[in-house]
């Protein structure tokens, strides 16, 4: 059952695209790998380890694994820094791509060859965040192929927190990101706030920031970044026990399968407050002060904290439109590609073109996973040769 | 040194038949699936009934194309050459290793012992209501969730102008397939007309596709949630429901005319039975497999058995579906024309030294291990050469052909004496984590110390007391031991078994007056770079004051 003859071209390198780009190679498909970024892994490679005393379930390290065998792949062709620029279905789609520039600062390369710890951020941009870098292959000139299909993998934006100014992300210089947290963790493998490089003491963690949120229109949950804050405070608990932790949430979502009892220890560790702050206020020492509706007493209450992380949310990718066009895809509503079968959830409006992760919707790692084994196994069935 | 190694394969002929066991539509869809790639199944229900009538979970928000296309598959498995279907059949015993299991199908009629290369676990679980906690009776006005799912369905009308009060998230944590059958009662109630749903619940579990716009549009048209968080009281016969309203800060007392029960989500008991009988771990709340993400999303410890839908978690049916298609994926490249690519002599059994003890049978958590008259046998197939057995083995009968004691051995001299740098640290390193950040750490040109010396293993279970005592007796000035953070073993157990040697080393050291320092135990993962170089800086340090 080896479909040697048969190509097809995987837009996106992130977890979901390099899960089926395996997927179709395990199966004897050629793949062409598209990513536009200088480095595979999209946004899970970017993610640190969540593990407290055990592991918390967070995958990030199976992106880790997944990339190793991408790149160890033959039948895998990785395209880096590269777009689709044209696509014409005639049968097979004949497909054009053009070379896109990386923003990343080239002339800071020497730093990181010496020494990582000159800008850990920026090294880690310009290796890609991962050891398991794939040996760049540029486009030289017009770079030209033909598939005879396609998998959606553009992934997600996290939400800009810049939007919701009141929170003073970008002012403040101790309100960061979640990502930005899970970038400092990963880079330092410590917990550091930006002013000062110390270690906070107390910390609180806003959730639902870009999502759930009915005034910006955006009225999806991002299933990833409850786990996510709640694994982050375990992990940062576990490694500095005396940090005082405070989530603020409307509900809190389920992580794995051991939820209640994952919950019922997060319960006790940390101070959850059902009440989403809306104003940041600068303190002396770079502190931030806060204003919340406490829901013993309904009283307004003030409370400061040295650092204060926005658990942002997953939007759709800007590219979205681009790609509708391109490839003839439509978009829903909130502008995720659309998927058309209620079973099937990886066929899109367009014929042989097939959609995975975070692309159609809001997903974490381990279901962009599965999510894309199923658009690999969708797209051997369109092939017809998968009996 | 070369943490990958060039190993030689040879083709193992394996059987192509896979049993899938459950009777819901997840199972059916997998019969057909895996038929469908041309490998003869058969379908092992313990119901008397499949398909749509086995399935527990209600079809939410499918449309009718979607359910014709259900009873499409559950019609054509019946017709299906490639599948016999087996009702009320249960599974009773299963010997031999992935690739030929002996299994013995069991029902009122008899008893069959077939063989099988792969095992399919697609069970549904049920929902129980949860009366008692709210401390009610059922009745014509008192309803668990799906009895009045089924009510709403037959006869929508009934519901007009009354007040309906819906409780759930109270009793159980709940879960978005939970959550969505309440939002589609609810914006089902609001279009019928002098219907007035009211909803107390906890955390609302909104993280599934479209949950948050479906609960929205209830609320616009009038539907009102109370999260609620402690079980309001409720008299018997549910007319009087009494709460306090956290946003008012007042208490409340409503008379509902309804009163809908949530229900818990039952895990098959069935799922326990199999998991002893086929030798697959359980997970937490009676579901099978651990969330250990090296399994995710259907394998499980034995290669060649897969977990789908219901059986491993609470998942819908479309989510069961994917599972599906993942495991067609695995079946796919498992399978394949019934011939494996196995390692030629992963792990072998010196059949002078082995006693049959059956240490290795029980340690290994990938279930490769069987016995012959005067050995045990280590299957190729399913073995997954993390070593456990060989450090375990009493008799020392058991060696890993890639990683065998003597050149690791030959490592720790050469570790020792060889090149410069003190203190000289032993690393020895889990190729599925440590020797990963080790490489990250040096990619990244992170400054490690001098003398360290990194000697990598396939799993920490591989690192045999021996080793340890071996590198120490050698002057090695300390010996680091890194495994997996517990939950995130590839092989489940050998972090576990990596700290118990390091403890009963310990002990020893000890005794023998070697200070503790020399040696430690750490976990990390392949993605940790910083922490490697730290724990390793941080011994350094600690044998430097010594």
């Amino acid at each position: 059952m080896k479909m040697d003859n048969k190509k097809v071209m995987v837009i996106g390198g992130g977890i979901a695209g390099l899960t089926s780009a395996l997927e179709l190679a395990r199966a004897g498909i050629s793949v062409e790998l598209v990513e536009k970024n200088a480095y595979l892994g999209g946004q899970a490679i970017q993610f640190c380890c969540k593990a407290a005393d055990t592991c918390l379930q967070c995958s990030a390290c199976t992106v880790e694994k997944v990339l190793k065998k991408v790149v160890n792949e033959p039948g895998i062709r990785v395209h880096l820094q590269a777009e689709v620029d044209k696509v014409s279905k005639n049968g097979n789609f004949s497909v054009k791509l053009k070379q896109v520039e990386t923003d990343l600062p080239k002339d800071r390369q020497g730093d990181c060859d010496k020494d990582y710890d000159t800008d850990p951020e920026i090294c880690a941009l310009l290796n890609g965040y991962t050891k398991n870098r794939p040996s760049v292959m540029k486009c030289e000139g017009p770079c030209s192929f033909d598939v005879d299909a396609v998998i959606l993998a553009g992934g997600f934006k996290p939400f800009d927190p810049k939007i919701k100014s009141t929170y003073g992300y970008g002012v403040l210089p101790n309100v960061i990101s979640g990502i930005d947290l899970e970038r400092v963790r990963r880079a330092y493998g410590k917990l550091v706030r930006p002013s000062d490089k110390k270690t906070p003491g107390k910390v609180a963690f806003i959730q639902c920031v870009g999502s759930r949120d009915e005034r910006l229109g955006n009225l999806w949950c991002s299933h990833a970044c409850c786990p996510y804050a709640l694994r982050t405070a375990k992990a940062i608990k576990h490694q500095y026990p005396d940090t005082e932790i405070t989530i603020f949430y409307m509900d809190i979502q389920n992580t794995t399968k051991d939820f209640p009892a994952f919950y019922a220890t997060a319960k006790e560790a940390f101070r959850f407050v059902r009440a989403i702050p809306v104003d940041m206020y600068p303190l002396e020492d770079e502190r931030v002060k806060t204003r919340y509706l406490d829901e013993e007493t309904g009283e307004a209450v003030t409370d400061e904290f040295d650092m204060v992380v926005l658990s942002v949310g997953i939007m759709p990718s800007p590219d979205n439109p681009g790609f509708s066009e391109l490839l003839g895809v439509k978009l829903d509503t909130d502008g995720f590609v659309e998927e058309t079968d209620k079973l099937e959830k990886t066929k899109t409006s367009a014929d042989g073109v097939f959609v995975a992760g975070t692309s159609c919707g809001p997903k974490t790692i381990p279901a962009s996973m599965t999510h894309a084994g199923q658009a690999a196994r969708e797209v051997l069935a369109y092939l017809g040769e998968a009996k | 040194m070369s943490a990958v190694k060039d190993y030689e394969t040879q083709e193992v002929k394996i059987n192509t038949r896979v049993l899938v066991i459950g009777g819901g539509m997840t199972a059916v869809s997998a019969a057909d699936r895996i038929a469908g790639q041309g490998y003869p199944v058969v379908l092992c229900a313990q119901e008397k009934a499949i398909g749509l009538s086995a399935e527990n979970r209600p079809m939410l928000g499918l449309t009718d194309t979607g359910k014709k296309s259900l009873e499409k598959i559950a019609t054509s498995v019946q017709s299906n050459g490639n599948i016999t279907i087996k009702t009320g059949t249960g599974i009773t015993r299963a010997q031999g290793v992935s690739g030929d299991f002996t299994i013995r199908l069991e029902s009122a009629d008899g008893m069959t012992d077939e063989i099988f290369g792969s095992v399919v676990i697609a069970t549904d679980f049920a929902f129980v209501p949860l009366k008692e906690f709210y401390g009610v009776d059922f009745s014509e006005t008192v309803l668990s969730q799906s009895v009045f799912e089924e009510k709403l369905a037959a006869q929508k009308d009934s519901f007009s102008g009354k007040t309906v009060l819906f409780v759930t998230g109270l009793a159980q944590e709940g879960s978005p397939l939970v959550m969505e059958r309440v939002f589609r009662s609810v914006l089902s109630l609001t279009e019928t007309p002098g219907c007035t749903p009211y909803v107390l619940t906890g955390d609302l579990k909104v993280a599934s596709e479209n949950l948050e716009q479906i609960y929205k549009l209830g609320r616009d048209k009038g539907a009102v949630y109370f999260k609620v968080g402690d079980k309001p009281e409720i008299s018997q016969d549910g007319k009087k429901v009494v709460f306090t309203d956290p946003v008012l800060r007042q208490r409340m007392e409503l008379a509902p005319d309804i009163l809908v029960v949530e229900e818990a989500v039952a895990p098959d008991p069935y799922n326990l039975r199999l998991s002893e009988v086929l030798r697959i771990d359980m997970g937490a709340e009676g579901f099978l497999q651990t969330d250990n993400v090296h399994m995710l999303p259907v394998r499980t410890n034995r290669e060649g058995i897969y977990v789908a839908g219901g059986a491993r978690d609470v998942k819908n049916l479309p989510e069961s579906l994917m599972d599906i298609d993942n495991i067609s994926n695995e079946i796919h490249s498992f399978l394949d024309a019934g011939v494996f690519p196995a390692i030629r002599d992963r792990a072998v059994v010196d059949e002078k030294k082995c006693v049959i003890c059956l240490t290795c049978y029980r340690c290994c958590p990938h279930g490769a291990i069987c016995w012959e008259a005067n050995r045990a046998v280590i299957s190729v197939v399913a073995c997954q050469g993390c070593g456990i057995c060989a450090s375990e083995c009493p008799q020392d009968a058991i060696s890993l052909v890639q990683y065998r004691d003597e050149e690791i051995k030959d490592q720790i001299q050469k570790g020792i004496s060889e090149g410069e740098g003190k203190p000289r640290i032993l690393a020895f390193c889990c190729e599925n984590s440590a020797n990963e950040a080790f490489e990250m750490a040096k990619d990244f040109h992170m400054e490690l110390p001098k003398g360290l010396r990194v000697i990598p293993v396939p799993c920490a279970g591989k690192v045999d007391h021996d080793f340890i005592m071996t590198a120490l007796a050698d002057d090695a000035d300390g010996v680091l031991v890194f495994a997996c953070h517990p939950g995130n073993c590839r092989s489940e157990r050998g972090n576990t078994f990596a700290k118990w040697r390091v403890e009963e080393a310990h002990r020893m050291l000890g005794a023998a007056g070697v200070p503790k320092e020399r040696l430690a135990f750490a976990t990390i993962s392949s993605n940790m770079g910083r922490e490697f170089v730290r724990i390793v800086k941080e011994m350094e340090d600690q044998i430097r004051a010594l």
